[in-house]
């Protein structure tokens, strides 16, 4: 399983000379499965450079979206594939009881805020409810899962060639909750996170910041790293970087963060900031590793 | 580890910060948290206690109707309400730990998702601070 950030920022597109390092575009991660199948997560502004660098198009592109807040949507109406008659473009959101997946993106790609409607698209595109079961998309098995955040939000897990991807970027699990306390079962995500290869999760607020923003649905750095430690992750990222963070102020949150990690007993490797653009290819495994269930 | 869902996950966060007593079982009726009010009530905490079965928890601290009557399990307002999806609200005597008996008004209300029912919650009210209206 190969993945690429094409998107790290949180809330909010931030292009500019100061976030130039860690990046501008917001939300989308690339994968690349074992058999060369392409999904993206998320939609944010990310996903326009993933498809202007699809070189081969795919004949069919898997497009996991966590949740439709706009800085994970964003990018819907700028991906080149969505223009191509001959892709096919599946999307998987959660579910809402107030209107299907479809009906809640054509708000946004619909007039005034989009010059195209949904039904304008020439690609072959469907709409998806994510199951509460686990499912398949070519050789991996995808689970989501509902994440403490506003609105309703999914984290996804992704295991393929024995290798696990756990994608959290929008993430509040310490809303209430003592992360270092309370039971593996009652934490938000955690089943999701649990043993993965490569975790990527919600970091966006330095700690000194996170009063301000109870309830807003993201984590501090102290509550990511809690929850990083928690599930045993052997890598994780810190995504969804506060718009107001330089590549200077993010350079020095990393700082911290791999010291705390390695105070906590961690390897100084196992924790990093997500930055724009950096890949990582994740290990074939002889055996799967199992999902938490 | 079987994850609880976020739902649960939240209403025991939600529980857990409030002095209202506060009762939760999950969608097959077990009871899964009740927080420190509702401890001080019964006159144990719940991780004194733990995880009980449907059936198990309904007798375990009474409770008794105005006659002193046990009150049939299918009866309580938190079965109403994950079993069959709506509020139910009813008024009865409990009993705590040290046999103490306590009238209190009960209201329930279920748990319901884009994917069906999670559980349902209960929170307890002392019956003298109230305007209860009976069963």
């Amino acid at each position: 399983m190969r993945v690429k950030l094409w998107g790290t920022r949180g809330s909010v597109p931030s292009p500019g000379p100061e976030t130039i390092r860690y990046g501008g575009n917001t939300s989308c991660v690339g994968v690349t499965l074992s058999d060369g199948s392409m999904l993206a997560l998320d939609a944010g502004t990310g996903i326009r450079s993933l498809g202007l660098a699809l070189a081969a198009e795919p004949a069919r592109l898997h497009i996991l979206l966590t949740h439709l807040h706009l800085d994970h949507i964003q990018g819907l109406v700028f991906f080149a594939p969505a223009f191509r008659a001959q892709t096919e473009i599946v999307i998987w959101g959660p579910a809402s009881p107030e209107a299907s997946l479809r009906d809640r993106i054509a708000r946004y790609i619909s007039a005034p805020l989009s010059p195209v409607e949904v039904r304008e698209l020439p690609c072959d595109v469907s709409f998806h409810h994510c199951p509460e079961a686990e499912w398949e998309i070519g050789p991996a098995r995808i689970r989501a899962a509902s994440v403490a955040h506003r609105g309703p939000t999914l984290g996804y897990r992704i295991d393929d060639g024995g290798s696990s991807l756990a994608y959290i970027p929008d993430h509040e699990p310490a809303l209430g909750a003592d992360l270092d306390e309370l039971e593996e079962d009652w934490i938000s995500g955690l089943g999701l996170a649990r043993d993965a290869t490569l975790l990527i999760h919600d970091g966006q607020y330095e700690d000194a910041e996170y009063p301000e923003h109870v309830g807003w649905g993201h984590s501090s750095v102290s509550h990511a790293i809690s929850f990083a430690r928690r599930a045993a992750a052997e890598r994780t990222l810190l995504f969804h970087h506060d718009p107001m963070h330089s590549d200077a102020q993010l350079d020095e949150l990393g700082r911290r963060a791999r010291e705390r990690w390695v105070e906590l007993g961690g390897d100084a490797s196992g924790i990093d900031l997500a930055m724009e653009l950096a890949e990582y290819e994740l290990p074939v495994r002889a055996a799967s590793v199992a999902p938490a269930t | 580890m079987t994850q609880k869902p976020l739902e649960l996950i939240l209403a025991r966060n939600l529980m857990s910060a409030l002095s209202t007593p506060a009762f939760l079982v999950d969608e097959g009726g077990v009871l899964v948290f009740y927080n420190e009010a509702a401890g001080t009530l019964l006159g144990k905490r719940f991780d004194e206690l733990g995880t009980v079965g449907p059936e198990e928890w309904g007798s375990m601290f009474g409770p008794f109707d105005e006659d002193g009557e046990p009150i049939p399990y299918d009866e309580l307002p938190l079965v109403i309400a994950v079993r069959n999806g709506r509020p139910a609200h009813a008024d009865f005597e409990i009993s705590s730990v040290d046999g103490t008996r306590q009238r209190v008004e009960a209201s329930a209300f279920p748990i319901l998702t884009a994917h069906g029912s999670r559980g349902a919650i209960a929170v307890f009210w002392p019956a003298a601070a109230s305007n209860g209206t009976g069963r």
